[in-house]
């Protein structure tokens, strides 16, 4: 075996192994995304349900209370790629329920409150973790070789979150 | 929440005094308090004292230097084959890992475990530093991460800036109480006593900073006493001191738990002079909650604590003139102390374990969400001994 053939064997040998070890990463890679979208998925799903408590058991007013019944059943119904904007605007919304709790103007049961600041403070974190495995498998993703083998296969590009840092 | 098996890591040596150390005894103590089973793998220097019953030893730390101090660290073979043994044998529902990307036991353990991983990133550096050159490396073993904690902004950025990856920011906690409700030493206590606690021979610490103000403040308050508490060499700080000055200043040795909540608690005002490199500065927190005035250098992990100088007073870093202008103003005025002392107190209730472990459990509730146990990687299964 001449040197060059040795050389041409290693290449392949090496490729190989790299395909291998980016292929078992890019699994890891998706099975994380998909997990934690789950967490964030069953989290915002019961912040809508909250949403729908706080405007039934409060006596806010008829525009407020609109706003935040609306744009909860739009959140719940929104598909994966809408999803994001429109639960930034059911964020938006129950920032009001916040801020008139601050200046005593609702009556509003004490557990209520206290759930959504809870949930809140939960949605915060899943939305970050969430966001750390879609730009991780993105790049990934990214990456030539990954691409010329499509090692990705079937899997569907994990969906940007946008980050809700400033409303939240 | 349903009661969890976790496993934690400790990259450092556990019998050598260190921040993260104390964060990771802590945590894993009050887990233990609400029920939750912890296991701690670390190194431990000096085997032959027993240690607390959920701490499991990997071996003898190495010393090497990082981030201007010096680290105790362990890796190596014989570390790898006992982490893997611990995680294979440990039945866990989580791990939690401690600095993991840095070479130590804590990344060995990262990339023999799959399942359900957490990771806290307490290091904070301006600048990549030759140990964050091999990044590209670690990147696929830090990316099993399945969540990440950053303990300040500053760590945060730190990691943005090495990995390209995001973290939940949840602050270093405390045992507030056992500070608030310390006994008051008397020796400590007298009116004009300054106070200051760390291994104080490394420069960024800053105690020369300290002494370089005495000249000025002792014209002003002749009374006043320095007390320097921490391990270390004091004859050569002592050398360069003016010599009728040298009296007022006291160096304490390394202090005792509890000898140091009763410090804090009796001193008047503590000073906190570190240079930088500082990610979070968890001595500022006990000082606050111990309810002593706190004056501190204004880098940023400390304006960060002390909220811009609402909760404690803030001096130009390694301006000695200026910490003494603080320093006068603070002694002289008890009013303004005792108001300053206030709001620390207050706004050190934000980190108490209280508060802080309950954040860290919401993160482990999503990081164990789907539903895996951690077991070895598949790649590491074939060497384990089972």
């Amino acid at each position: 075996m001449s040197y060059q053939t040795l050389l041409i064997l290693l290449f392949v040998v090496l490729i190989g192994w790299y395909l291998s070890f980016s292929a078992s990463r890019l699994d890891r890679l998706h099975h994380r995304v998909e997990t934690s979208w789950a967490t964030l998925d069953s989290l915002l799903q019961q912040r809508a349900a909250l949403a729908h408590d706080i405007v039934s058991e409060s006596n806010l007013d008829p525009a407020t209370a609109y706003l935040i019944s609306s744009s909860a059943a739009i959140a719940r119904n929104a598909n994966i790629v809408e999803r994001s904007a429109a639960e930034s605007v059911l964020s938006e919304s129950l920032k009001l329920v916040q801020g008139a709790a601050i200046d005593h103007s609702l009556e509003l049961p004490g557990d209520l409150l206290v759930e959504l600041s809870d949930i809140t403070s939960k949605v915060k974190i899943a939305i970050n973790i969430h966001l750390e495995a879609v730009n991780a498998t993105r790049n990934v993703r990214a990456k030539p070789l990954i691409r010329l083998f499509r090692l990705a296969g079937k899997a569907p590009l994990p969906v940007r979150y946008a980050f809700e840092d400033d409303v939240l | 929440m349903r009661k969890l098996r976790v496993g934690m890591v400790c990259p450092y040596g556990w019998d050598t005094p260190g921040g993260v150390q104390t964060h990771i005894r802590d945590l894993a103590e009050h887990l233990i308090e609400e029920g939750h089973h912890v296991s701690v793998l670390t190194p431990i220097s000096d085997d032959s004292i027993t240690q607390q019953d959920y701490v499991v030893n990997a071996g003898k730390p190495i010393s090497i230097p990082v981030n201007g101090s010096v680290a105790r660290v362990l890796f190596g073979p014989i570390a790898s084959s006992r982490a893997k043994q611990w995680i294979a044998s440990g039945d866990f529902d989580l791990l939690h890992l401690h600095e993991p990307a840095i070479p130590s036991l804590s990344l060995l353990a990262c990339s023999a475990a799959a399942g359900p991983l957490v990771g806290t990133f307490h290091v904070s550096t301006p600048k990549k530093k030759a140990i964050y050159a091999i990044g590209p490396i670690l990147e696929p073993i830090v990316e099993k991460l399945n969540a990440r904690i950053a303990v300040s902004e500053m760590a945060r950025f730190t990691l943005k800036d090495h990995f390209e990856t995001d973290a939940v920011v949840i602050p270093n906690g405390i045992d507030g109480q056992r500070y608030a409700n310390a006994r008051v030493n008397p020796a400590y206590a007298k009116p004009n006593t300054v106070g200051f606690i760390g291994r104080f021979e490394e420069p960024r610490k800053g105690l020369q900073v300290l002494l370089d103000s005495l000249s000025i403040v002792a014209r002003f308050i002749p009374d006043v006493e320095y007390l320097v508490a921490g391990p270390g060499e004091s004859e050569g700080f002592l050398k360069d001191l003016n010599p009728q000055l040298r009296h007022r200043v006291k160096f304490l040795g390394l202090l005792g738990n509890e000898e140091k909540q009763s410090f804090l608690k009796s001193i008047p005002i503590y000073v906190a002079p570190n240079t930088g490199s500082e990610s979070f500065g968890i001595i500022l927190t006990e000082a606050l909650s111990a309810g002593t005035a706190v004056v501190a250098s204004d880098i940023p992990a400390f304006k960060a604590v002390l909220e811009n100088g609402s909760a404690g007073d803030l001096f130009r870093n390694g301006d000695s003139a200026d910490l003494a202008k603080v320093l006068v103003a603070l002694l002289r005025d008890d009013e303004k102390r005792k108001k300053l002392s206030e709001n620390g107190s207050l706004s050190a209730q934000k980190y108490d374990w209280q508060v802080v472990a309950e954040q860290i459990e919401s993160v482990y509730e999503m990081a164990i969400a789907g539903g895996q146990r951690v077991t070895l990687a598949s790649e590491s299964r074939f060497w384990s001994r089972r």
